[in-house]
């Protein structure tokens, strides 16, 4: 014992003993239901990313991606199932682990309302602003992704500016599309007013529509090649695309229009270069009398 | 007589009105059979005027045979005001510019005392009787829309021909939207939201009674004009009745617009109805933080639909002046805009979808408080996500509009606010399964709907995450996948959280327990087979196939197969769970006045209920949710909140 | 006072697990035959106009070759001639009543156009039909001008009164006859539209009849393989918006069916 009042005892600086910050995840993940909730978490994430490879070979059963529009529609879906799926993972687990987990005490059933045996947690900070940190990153990032991706589709089809879904100095080919109760009629303005019912087109080429209509709204749906504008009366409405795959597909009119609606259905037919210059000097005949 | 001993009742004595007649007066004699006799009545007489007045072959300049028209129109509304008339609905007003103010003895009349089970047939005032009205009428509504669901997915099972022609399938479809969208949205506002609410706040009935049974009656005589539709030519347009498509119908779609018109002016007064006893009538004590989470979710649906109802309501007043005018507010060769009825039916369409999907949701949120046994997790999140959901469901509605060319660089702000709603929806997510953490469920039907609603949820949720994008939804608008997305949200998650809720407060409605064993079954072989029909049908919208079409190509033949056993299975399974509801109001077994063991108010009276609801008015002290134990892993956090202290304080 | 205005008998539960069973199954039943029997009903209640077939008429040459040679007759009348609210007269000459199955009573009262004798058409496959339309109607103008103009015939015209043209003017078109398609896959696309012409305003009603002389157009088309199609007509002779409204949208009338077998 000296005179000068040095401890005796260690004064650290600083706690040494204070537990160290992973004690906290440590020890919550000692607890078995967050193990076996994170297990669960896990596999129903990976289950669940499978999904978007099914929901595109839907989509491509019948001859879809023709058009790069398409393939972007395609790859959105692709990486928004597999962003979204952790968040429905952690619903699922929940859902099942509160279901058939036992950690939790297991399901009661009875006519006489159970004993009150459930932890009173009226709130827990942490989980509340890690859920509003994942939901707002995830809104955030569809946003961000939508907002990119429609910047670069409409670029790409109204022409606006050249980007690389557009081969560069091609003069688009216009085509009037007029949709009457329940016919879809094209006319090609540069290809001597050429009329037709079906639409054939050169691959490769871009496209531009003029769509209007004669009496009720419809909508003109070119299903593979991914693109839709309604067609509405008193107003021209645009859009552009071009076709990358040959073949033969599908225009449907996605907007009830009476009666035939059902029926109001036509072809577009993407065919080589060649072929299409046949086709103009075969139907060059029709004319409007 | 001096001042001192002047005794305060005289002092405070209040003239009373006087009796005139009858407790009732002409209510004595009015109910729901000479409300119909009068509208009938009225509606014949002004057919049968009208006709004689109105040269039938009267065409204006699009050919519109205006005279036949309006003597339709005139049929119509003479029905709701004969019908009006003869329920009683005119007798306040008239008592009240005669000076017959009403007495004591006629609001209790009015409120049903002393009638026994004639009271639910007649203009009663009492929120409970209202609340029964409202659920039987959602029952039939329910019933009618199934039917057509049915039938029109008959047709598109039998792929190899037409089973009815495509005017009466478009119309069969157009009414089986608007009625099942009628239906969903009084669902729950309407028993519950009537019966329940003023019950689980504390009050003895809501703010405007006579309000209450006007909005019922008036939403039972919107109801016959658009079913007749189907008899009249139908609609031949979706639930949407775009115009100009609209104005081809024939004269049935007279009978969908007045519908709108009255369905509008009921939902109004209901609103506002709800809203005036969720801020007026609160017992003593159940200040904002104690009030009971499904009382939140029934304001926010109802101020949605307070506010956006009349746009709906204003699009088919200009869509049946075109008609019947001539006007051209939607006829573009007039000057007129297609897009300007789509903007306003939208204003209320995307709102409305709200108005469906949250009453269930804060249904199911509060009472899954009582099946775990739990306190409601972050009460403040729940709030939060019922302000939001209500404040930004008014910004989103343009991306119902992504592909009508109307404003292409409108969808970049609407993308935006359409991915920003999906936050505060989280947050009713986020509650929901934090309530379920750690809880122990009593697994009777009631949460087992929750199960159901959140797996439906998810879908719905992210196949709308898919459609808000606009590049996806140029493939997606107007497929078979956006009916798919809506049915998961609007069935999916509406319908089967009103039926979870419904089998909730089943006991304290109808003083009987539900049977929960044919109950569940019917809820189950429903819950499967609609996961069956609706998956199939994303796969035929994927696939291509448009909607509203009756005959497709043949690549979706398999999808539609399936969806259409499933539907039947639906079918099936909605009318066991509806006898089990019927057998057990008729004969189940009693009910006790809290066989849950549930916290809020409406459990604390007695079960029937009687006629003021509580003997003495409850004071409240405490929000609702004290639930549960202390966490067992508390004591673990105190250890190491301990031992975050400096050494020489702690025991470490 | 608590007052219990409805008053239950404390009646127990009644019925054992088989009585619920078949009342389940009973109220299941009557489930499936009302929404059954409704189907059927409804089914049935909405008939469109019985199969007219093409009649054999020998082989025609065509640039496909020799195939099969049918005629289709068709008429396509103003209004109906027994109604004297739309003759304006005594009826005079053949009878022409016009559809007038269930809800088409309406219709019928604003007496409009109309094509006779049936709208379900039946066409042998792989064969070149001949239709001759006898058309009494005057003239609305087309929406859309391609409806003007002959399109999918034999040789891309039509003959109107001998006369062969690929179109005709906007303005003189009293009907179309446009064949288009059923969305099956597989089955052949099939389109032909064939513009009517109108009767000048300036016609009057032939001797012993409520009608002028009739317009004859005829037309020949070559059809594929067996397929369902549908037809209508795209001048707007009815009411309502854009004249699409009324009997343009009601088969019998101005739209109905073509089986190709």
């Amino acid at each position: 014992m000296s005179l000068t009042n040095a401890p005796e005892v260690d004064q650290p600086e600083e706690p040494t003993n204070r537990p160290a910050p992973s004690y906290r995840i440590r020890e919550w993940l000692s607890r078995p239901y967050a193990r076996h909730f994170l297990v669960l978490f896990i596999i129903f994430t990976v289950v669940i990313m499978p999904a978007a490879w099914l929901v595109l070979h839907f989509m491509n059963q019948s001859g879809a991606p023709a058009s790069a529009i398409m393939t972007d529609i395609e790859t959105t879906i692709f990486v928004f199932t597999f962003v979204s799926a952790p968040l429905m993972a952690v619903a699922l687990a929940i859902l099942m682990y509160s279901l058939l987990g036992r950690d939790w005490g297991g399901r009661v059933h009875g006519e006489e309302p159970p004993m009150q045996e459930s932890p009173a947690i009226r709130t827990n900070s942490l989980g509340v602003i890690l859920w509003i940190t994942a939901t707002s990153l995830l809104a955030g990032f569809l946003v961000i992704w939508g907002l990119v991706e429609l910047a670069s589709i409409t670029a790409g089809s109204y022409g606006s500016v050249p980007t690389n879904q557009q081969p560069s100095a091609v003069k688009p080919i216009d085509i009037n599309v007029t949709g009457a109760q329940w016919v879809w009629n094209f006319q090609y303005p540069d290809q001597q007013g050429l009329q037709s019912d079906t639409l054939v087109v050169p691959n490769n080429t871009p496209l531009y529509f003029n769509v209007t209509s004669v009496d009720v709204i419809h909508s003109f749906w070119v299903v593979e090649l991914g693109i839709k504008i309604d067609a509405n009366p008193g107003a021209v409405t645009n859009i552009g695309v071009t076709p990358n795959k040959l073949g033969t597909f599908n225009i449907r009119c996605a907007e009830l229009c009476g009666m035939h609606h059902a029926y109001m259905q036509t072809k577009i037919q993407v065919v080589s270069q060649a072929d299409f210059d046949n086709w103009v000097r075969v139907m060059g005949g029709a004319k409007t009398s | 007589m001096s001042v001192m001993t002047r005794d305060i009742h005289e002092q405070a004595a209040v003239p009373q009105p006087t009796q005139h007649g009858k407790p009732g007066g002409f209510l004595r004699h009015t109910n729901i059979f000479t409300g119909v006799i009068t509208g009938l009545v009225l509606a014949i007489i002004t057919y049968a005027i009208g006709s004689k007045l109105v040269p039938w072959g009267t065409q204006n300049a699009t050919f519109q045979q205006v005279g036949y028209q309006a003597l339709i129109a005139a049929t119509y509304v003479a029905w709701v005001i004969g019908f009006m008339a003869g329920i009683g609905a005119f007798a306040g007003p008239i008592r009240w510019v005669l000076g017959h103010d009403l007495t004591h003895a006629d609001a209790e009349y009015m409120a049903g005392k002393g009638q026994g089970k004639f009271r639910y047939w007649k203009y009663t005032t009492d929120h409970k009787v209202v609340g029964i009205q409202y659920l039987i009428m959602t029952l039939v509504l329910f019933g009618l829309g199934g039917f057509l669901a049915m039938l029109i997915r008959t047709e598109l099972g039998i792929t190899w021909a037409e089973v009815f022609t495509p005017n009466f399938y478009n119309s069969m479809i157009g009414t089986h939207g608007i009625v099942m969208i009628i239906a969903m949205i009084i669902v729950i506002s309407g028993p519950l939201g009537n019966f329940i609410m003023p019950l689980m706040i504390g009050a003895r009935d809501m703010a405007f009674p006579r309000l209450n049974a006007l909005s019922f009656w008036l939403l039972f005589a919107a109801v016959p004009p658009l079913v007749s539709n189907l008899l009249l030519g139908g609609i031949r347009d979706g639930w949407t009745v775009y115009e100009p498509l609209g104005s081809q119908s024939p004269v049935g779609m007279i009978g969908y617009q007045i519908c709108i018109i009255v369905f509008a002016f009921s939902t109004g007064i209901a609103s506002v109805n709800l809203i005036t006893t969720a801020f007026t009538m609160r017992a003593r004590g159940m200040s904002w933080n104690r009030v009971p989470i499904f009382v939140v979710g029934i304001l926010s649906a109802a101020i949605m639909g307070l506010v956006w109802f009349p746009m709906f309501q204003y699009s088919q007043i200009l869509a049946l002046s075109d008609r019947m005018l001539a006007t051209s507010f939607f006829n573009p060769l007039m000057g007129g805009s297609v897009w300007l009825y789509e903007n306003l039916f939208w204003l209320l369409g995307h709102p409305e979808v709200y108005v469906v999907i949250i009453p269930g949701t804060a249904a199911l949120i509060e009472l899954m408080t009582v099946f775990l046994r739990k306190p409601l997790f972050s009460y403040k999140m729940a709030i939060a996500g019922f302000v939001g959901v209500t404040g930004i469901s008014s910004i989103v509605w343009v991306h119902h509009m992504y592909m009508t060319g109307w404003a292409p660089s409108a969808g970049y702000p609407f993308m935006l606010s359409t991915e920003l709603i999906s936050i505060p929806f989280g947050f009713l997510v986020l509650v929901m399964l934090g309530t379920m953490w750690r809880g122990k469920p009593w697994t009777r039907l009631p949460m087992m709907a929750v199960y159901a609603v959140i797996w439906n949820k998810i879908i719905g949720g992210i196949t709308g995450v898919y459609l808000s994008d606009v590049p996806v939804d140029q493939y997606m608008h107007g497929s078979m996948f956006v009916v798919a997305h809506f049915h998961f949200m609007l069935m999916g998650a509406g319908l089967f959280a009103a039926i979870g809720a419904i089998a909730y407060w089943f006991p304290k409605m109808t003083g009987r327990m539900l049977n929960e064993r044919i109950a569940s079954i019917g809820f189950w072989v429903a819950f499967f087979a609609f996961q069956l029909t609706f998956m199939s049908m994303f796969v035929a919208g994927l696939q291509g196939m448009p909607r509203r079409v009756l005959q497709f190509d043949n690549a979706f033949n398999v999808s539609n197969w399936l969806s259409t056993i499933g539907a039947y299975c639906i079918g099936i399974g909605m009318v066991i769970f509806l006898f089990a509801v019927i057998t057990s109001w008729r004969n189940g077994k009693p009910a006790p006045a809290n066989p849950w063991g549930a916290k809020t108010l409406e459990w604390q009276t007695s079960t029937p209920v009687p006629l003021e609801n509580f003997p003495v008015l409850p004071v409240v002290t405490s929000d609702p949710y004290g639930y549960g134990v202390p966490d067992p892993y508390d004591s673990v956090e105190k250890k190491m909140a301990e031992a975050d202290q400096p050494v020489g304080a702690g025991a470490r | 006072m608590t007052h219990n205005v409805d008053e239950r008998p404390a009646l127990v539960a009644k019925g054992n697990g088989a009585t619920r069973l078949i009342g389940t199954l009973i109220t299941v039943a009557i489930a499936i035959i009302v929404v059954g029997g409704s189907a059927w009903l409804l089914h049935v209640n909405q008939p469109q106009p019985g199969a007219k077939v093409a009649q054999p008429a020998g082989t025609m040459k065509t640039p496909q070759g020799d195939l099969p040679h049918y005629s289709l007759d068709l008429s396509i009348y103003p209004s109906n001639n027994t109604d004297p609210a739309c003759n304006g007269g005594t009826q005079s000459g053949e009878a022409i009543p016009g559809p007038v199955t269930g809800f088409d009573q309406i219709i019928a009262q604003s007496c409009p156009p109309f094509y006779w004798d049936s709208s379900t058409l039946q066409l042998p496959a792989h064969s070149a039909i001949t239709v001759t339309v006898h058309q009494y109607d005057g003239s609305t103008q087309v929406n859309a001008n391609y409806f003007a103009n002959v399109h999918g015939t034999i040789d891309g015209k039509a003959t109107y009164n001998g006369e062969a043209k690929t179109g005709i003017n906007p303005a003189d078109v009293a009907h179309t006859f446009t064949i288009h398609q059923y969305p099956q896959a597989g089955q052949p696309y099939f389109f032909v539209s064939v513009p009517m012409l109108a009767q000048p305003s300036t016609a009057k009603p032939a001797a012993n009849s409520n009608y002028p002389a009739p317009i004859d157009v005829v037309f020949t088309f070559v059809t594929g393989d067996p397929g369902s199609y549908v037809w209508n007509c795209e001048d707007p002779c009815g009411n309502a918006y854009q004249g699409f409204g009324g009997v343009m949208m009601q088969r019998g009338w101005m739209a109905g069916t073509v089986e190709v077998v």
